[in-house]
C-alpha cells in the first residue's frame, strides 16, 4: 500500500516537474540568444565573403527570428533530437555524455568529503558551542567560503604542488605514463586530490554552519533533556538522538549541492584542466554554442528536479513525521 | 524552509545560466595575458610563423632600418627588441622521445580544409600538408608539390607532385585529392580560401596522378602564400568522397599525409599523435610521440611547464617573462607573429561612420594622444615592437615610409580644437565607449582611459568576453571603438586586404569594422593582388600603407612578437603554428 503511494507521488511530481522544465528552456534559450555574441565564428572562421557568412547563417538556420528558432528547437527536443553541437560538429549528448565520468568524479568525491568533514566539524562546533573549538571552527570555514574558488585553486597549486611537490599541476591523469590497473587508479586519484580539495574547502562551511545551527536546536528539545535524564552519555545523546533530527536542513542542502553538482565544478576544472562538464559549459557559452549550452541547461535542470525528489523521498525515512502528500 | 532551498537552487542555476550566456561569468584567467594572447589564440587565423636565425636576422635589419629612417619618431626608436632565438641550435637531431604541448581549447574536430580555427589548426597542421610550404620568410618551398610554373603571365600555375607520397591509412596521395579538397571543402568551407580564390579562380585541371594545374580568370599573384597547410591542408578523397565533410564522423579521426599519426583524442583533455614511419620527407619527424594536451588557463599551463608536466606553451604571459628567463630549465623564444597567427597587429577600431571618428584631425589627435611606447612598455611587456602602420614590420611587404605620429599632448589638444570640440567645464571635450574583450585588453584600456584624459577624451570602458565584444563591433556595429587582433597572415592578400578594402563593409567578423572606403585603397589592393613579382608588390603596397597611414582609419597599437616557452632540452621547434614540430626533437 504504501509502495503504491510513493509510486504514484514520484510520477506526479515529476509530471508537476515538465512545465518547469518547459519554462527552463524557454528562458535560457532566450536569454542565450538574446545576449550578445554569435557562433558564426566556430561556424564559419574567419576572413570569409558576406555571401558565405549569410549562407552559413542560413544553414544552421540562425537567420530566422527568435520565436521561430525557438519553436523550432522546442519541436526538435521533443522528438528527442537534442541537435549537434557548432564546435564538435557531434550530438551534443555524446558531447556531454563524454564529460560526465569526470565531473562525477571529482564532484562526488568533494561532496562525500565536504560532508563528512563538515558533519564532524559542525558537531563539534554545536556540541560545545563558543567555545575556543567552536571559534577556531568558525574562522577555518568561514575563510574558505570567502576565499574565490579560482583563487584559491591556484594557491594550492602553488603552495602543494609547485611548492611542496605533492600533486600535479592539471589534468587526469599522467599522460606520459601508460598505466594501468591499480596504478592507474592511484594516478587519477593523485590528480584528483588538489581540484577535490579545492570544491570540499568552498562547500565544507555551509556543511559546517548548518549542522552546528541545528544541532543546537536539537539540543535544546525535550527529547534530548528525556535522554540525558535517563543518564545516557553525551556522545550517544548526539548521536542517536539530537543529530539524527538536526539532519533534515542538511540533506536539503547537500540535494541543493546534487543540483548544482554539474555546473558548480566549472572554475575549478578550468583551473585544473579537468576534462568536466563545468569547463564545457564555460566552454560553450564563450563560444556561443547554443545547442551544447541549451542540452547542458536541460540536464542540469532535470538533475536540480530529481535531486530535489530524492531529498523528499530521504526525508520520510529521517523524519517520521514528514509524510508525502 | 523546504520550498527556500527549492527556489534557490533553481534560481542559482537559473543566474548562471545567465551569467555564462552574458559572457560574464569569465573570471577565470586573471589579467595577465596583456599580450592578448587570448584573442589571438582562440578567433583569429593561425598561420605558419618561424623563428629560425635567419628570421630574427631579418627582423633585426629591418626594426633597424625603420630607427635609422624615422629618427624623429621617439615610438619608433627603440623597437629592436628582437631576441636571437636559436630555435635550430647546435646539435645533431636525434630520433626518439615524446613531446607534451599545451594549448588553451579543444579542436572539436579534424577537419581543416573546412576552417580557418586558430583553435584548430595547431592539432592538423602537425597531421596534414599544404601543396606548398613556407620558410622561416614566407617564401614558398616545396611541400606535396615538388615544383611548379608560373605562365601565361601569371594566369597559370601547373604543380608536379611529389611522387610516392601515402594516407596514413596507406592509400597513394594524388592529384585527386588536390581537385577535391578545393572543390569539395576549401572553396565552400575555408573561409579565407573561399573568399580569395573564388571569384579569381577560373578552374583545377589534372591531367594526370602528378599534375595539378591552376587556371586563373586574371593574373594572380599571391597563390602561392594561401596553399600551406593553414590556408588550404589537402585533404584525402577516399575517405571523404560523397560524404558530408562538416558532419561525417571521418573528422574526428584524421588521415592526412602529414609528419604525425592521429592516435587518440579524449575530449576537454589531449589529443595524441605519433610519427608517421612513412612520411614523405626522409628522416622526418624526428620525435616519436606528441601530446597535445588542453589547459585552458594559462597561469596553469604556465606552472605546468615550469613542473615539467609539458614541454612547450606557445604563449607565455608577458608579466612572466622577466621571471622564466632565470629558469634555465626553460627556453624563452620570442616567435614570429603573435601567439596564434602571423604577423598580428593589435589594432583600435574607431567607427567611421559617426561623430567623432569619422573626422580625419580626430584620429589624427586620438593616434598622438597615445604614449604608444609606454604601452608597449607597460601593457605589452615589450614583446613585439610599435606599430607604425597597416603591415607588421616583420612582413616583406612592411614600408617604413610612412606618416608617423609620434606621442604629442600639445598638438593632439590643438587638432581637437580645430576640429570643433572645445574642451567643456569639466574638461572633456567628449567621450568614447571602449569596446573590448576583457579577458584580452583590460589592461590596455585602462592605461589608454588615463592617457586619453590629458586631451580631454573620456574613455567609458565596456570590457565584454572575446565573443560578445567582437560581435558589437563587427555585427551589430555598435561601437565607438573597438580592438582587435588582426593577423597579416602570410600575405598582405590574405590579412591586409580583408580590413580596408570597402568591399568588406558589412557584418563580418575581423573585416573592415571601422567601415572605411576609399576608392583609391581598393584600387591599390586590387592592383597589388594582380601582380606576380614580389618587387613589383612591395612597390604597391608601399603606396598603400602611406595612404593608409595618412588617413588613419585604424590605430594600429602593436606588431605582436609573443614568446613560446620550452623546456630546455628540446630543439628545433619552428617556434610556430603551422608544422612547427616537423623537425623538433629531444636531446
Amino acid at each position: 500500500m504504501r509502495n503504491n503511494g510513493l509510486g504514484r507521488y514520484f510520477i506526479r511530481r515529476l509530471l508537476q516537474a515538465l512545465p518547469l522544465i518547459v519554462g527552463v528552456v524557454i528562458l535560457t534559450f532566450v536569454l542565450i540568444h538574446l545576449a550578445p555574441g554569435d557562433p558564426l565564428t566556430i561556424l564559419a572562421g574567419d576572413g570569409g565573403s558576406p555571401s558565405y557568412y549569410a549562407e552559413m547563417r542560413a544553414r544552421y538556420g540562425l537567420d530566422r527570428s527568435i520565436p521561430e528558432q525557438l519553436g523550432r528547437y522546442v519541436l526538435e527536443v521533443l522528438s528527442g533530437d537534442f541537435g549537434y553541437s557548432f564546435s564538435y560538429q557531434q550530438p551534443v549528448f555524446q558531447v556531454i555524455l563524454n564529460r560526465v565520468p569526470a565531473t562525477l568524479l571529482l564532484m562526488v568525491t568533494a561532496l562525500v568529503f565536504s560532508t563528512l568533514v563538515g558533519l564532524w566539524l559542525g558537531v563539534r562546533a554545536g556540541s560545545r558551542p563558543h567555545s575556543w573549538s567552536d571559534y577556531l571552527i568558525n574562522v577555518f570555514t568561514s575563510t574558505f567560503y570567502s576565499i574565490p574558488v579560482f583563487w584559491l585553486g591556484q594557491l594550492l597549486i602553488l603552495g602543494l604542488s609547485v611548492g611542496l611537490n605533492l600533486f600535479p599541476v592539471s589534468g587526469m591523469v599522467s599522460v606520459r605514463e601508460s598505466y594501468t590497473g591499480f596504478r592507474q587508479v592511484l594516478d587519477v586519484l593523485h590528480h584528483l586530490a588538489l581540484p577535490a580539495l579545492t570544491l570540499a574547502l568552498s562547500f565544507m562551511a555551509l556543511t559546517t554552519r548548518i549542522t552546528r545551527t541545528s544541532l543546537r536546536e536539537a539540543l535544546a528539545e525535550d527529547y534530548v533533556r528525556t535522554a540525558q535524564a535517563k543518564g545516557l552519555s553525551e556522545r550517544t545523546v548526539i548521536r542517536r538522538h539530537a543529530l539524527r533530527n538536526s539532519l533534515l536542513p542538511i540533506v536539503t542542502l547537500i540535494g541543493g549541492q546534487i543540483g548544482l553538482l554539474i555546473t558548480g565544478a566549472a572554475l575549478t576544472e578550468t583551473i585544473f584542466a579537468w576534462p568536466g562538464l563545468g569547463r564545457l559549459l564555460l566552454d560553450a557559452s564563450l563560444q556561443r554554442d547554443y545547442p551544447l549550452l541549451m542540452a547542458i541547461f536541460i540536464l542540469v535542470s532535470v538533475t536540480v528536479i530529481v535531486a530535489n525528489l530524492l531529498t523528499d523521498l530521504i526525508y520520510t525515512m529521517l523524519d517520521p513525521r514528514v509524510r508525502l502528500s | 524552509m523546504k520550498r527556500y532551498y527549492r527556489l534557490s537552487a533553481v534560481l542559482a542555476l537559473l543566474l548562471s545560466g545567465l551569467m555564462a550566456a552574458c559572457g560574464d561569468a569569465t573570471p577565470t584567467v586573471p589579467a595577465t595575458t596583456a599580450a592578448s594572447a587570448q584573442t589571438a589564440a582562440t578567433t583569429t587565423a593561425v598561420t605558419t610563423q618561424a623563428a629560425t636565425t635567419s628570421a630574427t636576422t631579418t627582423a633585426a635589419s629591418q626594426a633597424t632600418t625603420v630607427a635609422a629612417t624615422t629618427a624623429a619618431a621617439t615610438t619608433v626608436a627603440s623597437t629592436t627588441q628582437v631576441a636571437a632565438t636559436t630555435a635550430a641550435a647546435a646539435g645533431t637531431p636525434k630520433r626518439g622521445g615524446t613531446v607534451v604541448i599545451a594549448q588553451s581549447s579543444d579542436p572539436g574536430q579534424f577537419n581543416p580544409a573546412i576552417t580557418t580555427s586558430g583553435g584548430i589548426h595547431p592539432f592538423t597542421d602537425q597531421m596534414f600538408n599544404g601543396l606548398v610550404g613556407l620558410d622561416d620568410n614566407l617564401n614558398p618551398v616545396p611541400e606535396l608539390a615538388d615544383s611548379w610554373v608560373v605562365s601565361d603571365g601569371g594566369k597559370v600555375y601547373t604543380f608536379k607532385l611529389h611522387p610516392n607520397v601515402k594516407w596514413h591509412d596507406g592509400q597513394p596521395f594524388t592529384s585527386d585529392d588536390v581537385k577535391f579538397t578545393f572543390e569539395q571543402a576549401l572553396l565552400k568551407f575555408h573561409a579565407r580560401t573561399k573568399a580569395g580564390l573564388e571569384n579569381v579562380l577560373d578552374k583545377i585541371e589534372i591531367p594526370d596522378p602528378l599534375t595539378v594545374v591552376f587556371r586563373f580568370k586574371q593574373s594572380y599573384g599571391p597563390l602561392l602564400q594561401r596553399l600551406d597547410v593553414v590556408e588550404a591542408s589537402i585533404i584525402p578523397k577516399h575517405i571523404y568522397e560523397g560524404k558530408d565533410v562538416q558532419k561525417d564522423p571521418a573528422i574526428l579521426k584524421p588521415i592526412g599525409t602529414g609528419p604525425f599519426k592521429f592516435v587518440e583524442y579524449l575530449k576537454g583533455d589531449r589529443v595524441v599523435m605519433e610519427r608517421n614511419p612513412d612520411y614523405f620527407k626522409p628522416g622526418l619527424p624526428y620525435l616519436d610521440k606528441v601530446i597535445m594536451r588542453i589547459i585552458p588557463t594559462s597561469s596553469t599551463a604556465l606552472l605546468a611547464l615550469e613542473q615539467g608536466e609539458i614541454d612547450y606553451l606557445g604563449s607565455v604571459p608577458g608579466s612572466d617573462i622577466e621571471r622564466l628567463k632565470k629558469n634555465s630549465n626553460i627556453t624563452l623564444a620570442q616567435g614570429f607573429g603573435g601567439s596564434g597567427g602571423t604577423l598580428c597587429q593589435d589594432v583600435l577600431i574607431p567607427n567611421l561612420t559617426k561623430a567623432p571618428f569619422n573626422k580625419l584631425e580626430v584620429r589624427q589627435a586620438f593616434y598622438q594622444a597615445l604614449d604608444r611606447q609606454f604601452i608597449f612598455n607597460q601593457v605589452y611587456f615589450g614583446q613585439g615592437s610599435p606599430s607604425t602602420g597597416p603591415i607588421s614590420r616583420q612582413m616583406w611587404a612592411y614600408s617604413p615610409n610612412v606618416k608617423i605620429y609620434p606621442y604629442d599632448v600639445a598638438q593632439a589638444n590643438q587638432l581637437l580644437d580645430k576640429a570643433g570640440f572645445p574642451k567643456g567645464a569639466d574638461g572633456n571635450r567628449f567621450s568614447v565607449t571602449f569596446t573590448h574583450s576583457a579577458t584580452s585588453y583590460a589592461r590596455l584600456a585602462d592605461v589608454m582611459r588615463e592617457q586619453l584624459k590629458q586631451v580631454g577624451i573620456k574613455l567609458e570602458l565596456e570590457g565584454l568576453d572575446t565573443n560578445a565584444a567582437v560581435d558589437k563591433v563587427f555585427v551589430k556595429k555598435d561601437f565607438d571603438l573597438g580592438v582587435v587582433s588582426y593577423c597579416n597572415g602570410s600575405d598582405p592578400e590574405i590579412g591586409v586586404r580583408r580590413v580596408y578594402v570597402s568591399s568588406n563593409i558589412g557584418p563580418i567578423t575581423f573585416s573592415n569594422g571601422a567601415a572605411y572606403k576609399n576608392e583609391k585603397v581598393d584600387q591599390l589592393l586590387d592592383q597589388a593582388a594582380a601582380q606576380s613579382d614580389r618587387a613589383e608588390r612591395v612597390k604597391t603596397y608601399a603606396e598603400l600603407q602611406k595612404i593608409l597611414t595618412e588617413d588613419v582609419p585604424y590605430f594600429w597599437i602593436v606588431d605582436s612578437q609573443g614568446y613560446r616557452g620550452y623546456r630546455s632540452n628540446f630543439q628545433g621547434f619552428r617556434v610556430s603554428a603551422g608544422p612547427f614540430l616537423e623537425v623538433a626533437w629531444v636531446k
